[in-house]
């Protein structure tokens, strides 16, 4: 109900700030030697000729699963929720959306991956060596990933590893399937994602090392941690059953937020290696002020962030025994 | 057991990364070699790909190497690229005695469309129909209404008999042809759908097409194989990738990776470009744009009208700093001018009006006390946010502020400025504007920014809301003119408008700084729609 409520406030802030905005899309439609005549037909055909409830109440009934009953009244026609066309090309925000979602899920969860990776070893180290130099190592790295802007990392490994060096490719992206032209499968795909992902992770695995550190140094201390020691119980098993269970805990909570909020657009990484995904499609529509792709960008973000937040509400369920769904 | 998870995850993770690393480099290298192909990079992707909704510079830029056109623009350098020559007509058309029919003769046995169709005069007929269609929503009404029954579609003035395409206008205008070479008037397949959303590749019969478009990620272009005609037509194919950023074009282009860095590059690597490569020396390309970049200013309000408003104008004129403000702009952004018309623009007549060098501030003190305007008086200053825009609006309040006038900037998102600004009674006193050439006559310019005859209550290019009964005069008698003696009356209200009743300070024509990788040759520079990528080689 609540996430019904947050859609529906979500979708209406957005139309109102855009409405705020004294622009008229109708008059960039038309170009520079926009006529009356022309920028009245494209108000009309965009729809910016009507009330703004009108406007939204169109909106929201285009997005709205079921087009109405049918005729004995009980079975409910469902149809496709459509997002619109966007003002400055005309294409429709689904495809847009769509053709962008994959790139945008293709670097949030090649990046989740890739910075659990870091995360997870050097955090667990760091707890069980601390003030270690290991440690040390460590904690200059989560001040370096979490200061340094990703705009900044993105251009230093593009420079370094893609144009000096010749590694990885500068930019670009390739369709894991539907290749087009020469670039695309599953191999292009990665070789394409392997600087965006080191990109987008550090700043990440830089917060989660912390939080993993801590986490694990406080269940540590725990009690039930020294009786199973003391009960002679397998460092491992320890490890793997007292004391990661419960510090990864929280880390599985922040993992499902991140990546929902992710999920909406990786605005920096995405500019910096030219990925056309979520986070780049919606500045260009801002720029452009495009509502339709815009709001199609946030309809898209608010649902990822709801349904990643009762995914992370059932794991909480699965990894710990304690809680029980009603 | 904490180690050795730590150590086999930091070793599958290298392994992973090499794997990828080198059986990815092995494909790159092999797709780099193939031969005919040119690659370009776009940072945002162009808005249609259909002759009757594209009205970008970079989407014309294509269409230039994909159109056939009734009239069109040669494939040569300087200003012989502006002048007019016939594509698909015989000849130049035959004109009535009272200018207002116009008669092609179509004979284009040379080429057919990429899908085999031959081309005839239907095709262009279709184009002109398919953007009168009020459901294309095409901005190209703007420029063909004045062919009888333009408000419908099919146009009743457009008929086509035999070989022959017989357009009747309303009245006589001499800048119809240079309307007619734009490309909204290509020829289309007469099948083409009237579909509001745009064909994302449609046939077309110049000496390329687009073969594919992924918005928003790529577009591919191929040579047309039924093209048979003189224009160049070298490469193979040309792929454009859109989306980087300008600091990955301008590496990738240097990589060899693209090459060409259509999306431009960063403002500040134009000097590292130059020093590198030369300009104009094979890499390194820097050519001027039918453009001019202005201050308007507002007629409609007190501080600019009579006699002492254009007091006023021309003490802003002679105090404003053009060097330090096209500086702003980058290395070799532009050119300083005191006109409206561009140089390259038919009818342009370099007079020397201003200081381009620098302020001069003792005579524009001189014209500061003839229009009466009191020290201290608040200028209120439109200007955007974007680009160099709100640096050059600091230059500005320091040169006003040298004559006297205290500036009040107001910076807007560009598409809040051309709202406000077109809106008539809007209270701003100066607002900064650009414009671009549509086509090579001086109407576009003269006639579209400063006549009196086209002011409305909003969306106003005349910005100036300049309206000047003589001057609209002696606009709409230019209008009429043709040849020679329409050029050299165009270039008279020029000179004098901007010499006597400024209605703007112009400041600078624009210029294109254009990268391409070292393998490309054959660069030849249109002045209307931009490198030719038809033209372009592999060296």
């Amino acid at each position: 109900m609540w996430a019904f409520v947050l859609f529906i406030a979500v979708t209406i802030v957005t139309y109102v700030i855009f409405y705020a905005i004294p622009a008229n899309p109708a008059r960039l439609a038309c170009g520079q030697r926009a006529t009356a005549e022309c920028i009245k037909r494209a108000a009309h055909y965009l729809g910016t000729d009507r009330p703004l409830y009108v406007q939204y109440g169109k909106f929201f009934g285009r997005l709205m699963p079921v087009a109405g009953l049918g005729p004995n009244n009980f079975s409910p026609h469902f149809k496709t929720p459509n997002l619109g066309r966007s003002f400055t090309n005309r294409l429709t925000v689904n495809s847009v959306v769509l053709n962008a979602a994959p790139v945008t899920a293709s670097l949030v969860f090649g990046g989740a991956v890739f910075w659990m990776l870091i995360a997870l070893p050097v955090g667990i180290l760091s707890a069980l060596r601390p003030r270690s130099l290991l440690d040390r190592i460590a904690m200059v790295f989560v001040l370096v990933g979490i200061s340094a802007h990703p705009v900044w990392i993105g251009l230093l490994l593009a420079y370094f590893l893609g144009f000096k060096a010749g590694v990885f490719p500068i930019t670009g992206y390739c369709d894991f399937i539907n290749p087009s032209g020469n670039c695309g499968g599953p191999v292009q795909w990665a070789y394409h994602l392997v600087l965006p992902w080191a990109t987008f992770a550090f700043l990440f695995a830089a917060l989660y090392v912390r939080m993993i550190r801590a986490n694990v140094m406080e269940a540590l201390g725990e009690d039930y941690v020294r009786t199973a020691r003391a009960k002679g119980a397998p460092e491992w098993l320890v490890m793997r059953s007292h004391v990661l269970r419960n510090a990864l805990l929280p880390v599985v909570t922040m993992l499902g937020m991140d990546i929902g909020i992710a999920l909406g657009g990786a605005i920096f990484t995405e500019s910096v290696f030219g990925l056309p995904g979520l986070g780049k499609t919606a500045i260009q529509a801002i720029e452009n002020f495009d509502l339709p792709t815009t709001q199609g960008v946030v309809v898209f973000a608010t649902l990822c962030i709801i349904l990643l937040t009762l995914v992370v509400d059932l794991l909480y369920a699965w990894i710990d025994p304690r809680i029980r769904l009603t | 057991m904490s180690r050795k998870l730590w150590l086999s995850t930091v070793t599958m993770s290298i392994v992973l990364l090499a794997v990828f690393a080198a059986s990815a480099v092995a494909k790159s290298a092999k797709t780099g070699a193939v031969g005919g192909t040119l690659n370009a990079d776009l940072t945002t992707d162009v808005d249609y790909t259909d002759p009757a909704l594209d009205y970008l510079q970079t989407g014309w830029e294509i269409e230039y190497a994909t159109c056939l056109k009734l009239m069109n623009y040669p494939d040569a350098n300087g200003a012989k690229s502006s002048q007019l020559v016939p594509e698909a007509a015989a000849g130049f058309p035959k004109v009535s005695t009272n200018g207002k029919v116009y008669d092609f003769n179509v004979k284009a046995s040379f080429t057919k469309f990429s899908n085999g169709a031959p081309v005839t005069a239907a095709n262009f007929k279709a184009a002109i129909d398919r953007d009168a269609d009020p459901k294309m929503q095409s901005p190209a009404v703007a420029f063909f209404s004045d062919i009888v029954g333009s408000d419908k579609s099919p146009v009743s003035g457009v008929k086509v008999s035999g070989s022959h395409l017989i357009i009747t206008l309303t009245q006589a205008s001499p800048d119809f042809l240079a309307r007619m070479a734009m490309p909204f008037f290509c020829a289309i397949p007469t099948d083409l759908p009237h579909d509001p959303n745009g064909v994302l590749a449609p046939a077309s019969a110049g000496p390329y097409y687009i073969s594919d478009r992924v918005p928003n990620k790529s577009i591919t272009i191929k040579k047309n194989p039924n093209y048979k005609g003189k224009r160049p037509h070298n490469v193979n194919q040309i792929n454009y990738t859109v989306g980087n950023s300008l600091d990955a074009i301008y590496l990738r282009t240097q990589q060899g990776a693209t090459d060409y860095a259509a999306g431009g590059i960063p403002p500040a690597s134009y000097a590292e470009a130059a020093q590198k490569y030369g300009i104009n020396k094979g890499q390194f390309w820097v050519k001027p744009i039918l453009s001019v970049s202005y201050l308007a200013f507002n007629h409609d309000r007190p501080l600019f009208k009579g006699a002492t408003g254009t007091a006023l104008a021309k003490a802003i004129n002679y105090a404003i700093d053009r060097k330090a403000l096209l500086a702003q702009g980058g290395y070799l952004a532009g050119k300083r001018t005191d006109q409206i018309l561009p140089p390259g623009m038919a009818g342009f007549r370099d007079a020397s009006l201003y200081p381009l060098k620098g302020p001069d501030l003792t005579t524009a003190k001189k014209w500061m006390a003839k229009s009466g305007v009191k020290d201290g008086t608040t200028v209120e200053f439109y200007t955007s946010n974007r680009g160099a825009a709100p640096l050059q609006a600091q230059i500005y309040q320091f040169n006003l502020k040298q004559i006297g006038l205290s500036v009040n900037t107001h910076l807007f998102a560009r598409a809040v400025q051309i709202d406000k600004e077109g809106t008539r009674g809007e209270p701003f006193d100066i607002t900064t504007e650009g414009w671009l050439a549509d086509y090579a006559d001086p109407y576009d310019f003269i006639n579209v920014l400063l006549s009196g005859d086209n002011l409305h209550a909003s969306n106003n290019n005349n910005v100036a809301y300049f309206n000047d009964p003589k001057y609209n005069k002696a606009m709409r008698d230019a209008s009429l003119l043709s040849g020679d003696a329409r050029y050299k009356a165009y270039g008279n209200v020029d000179v004098n408008i901007s010499k006597d009743n400024p209605a703007w300070a112009a400041r600078a024509n624009s210029n294109n700084r254009l990268l391409v990788s070292s393998r490309v040759g054959c660069f030849t520079y249109n002045n209307i729609y931009g490198p030719n990528l038809a033209a372009l080689c592999i060296k």
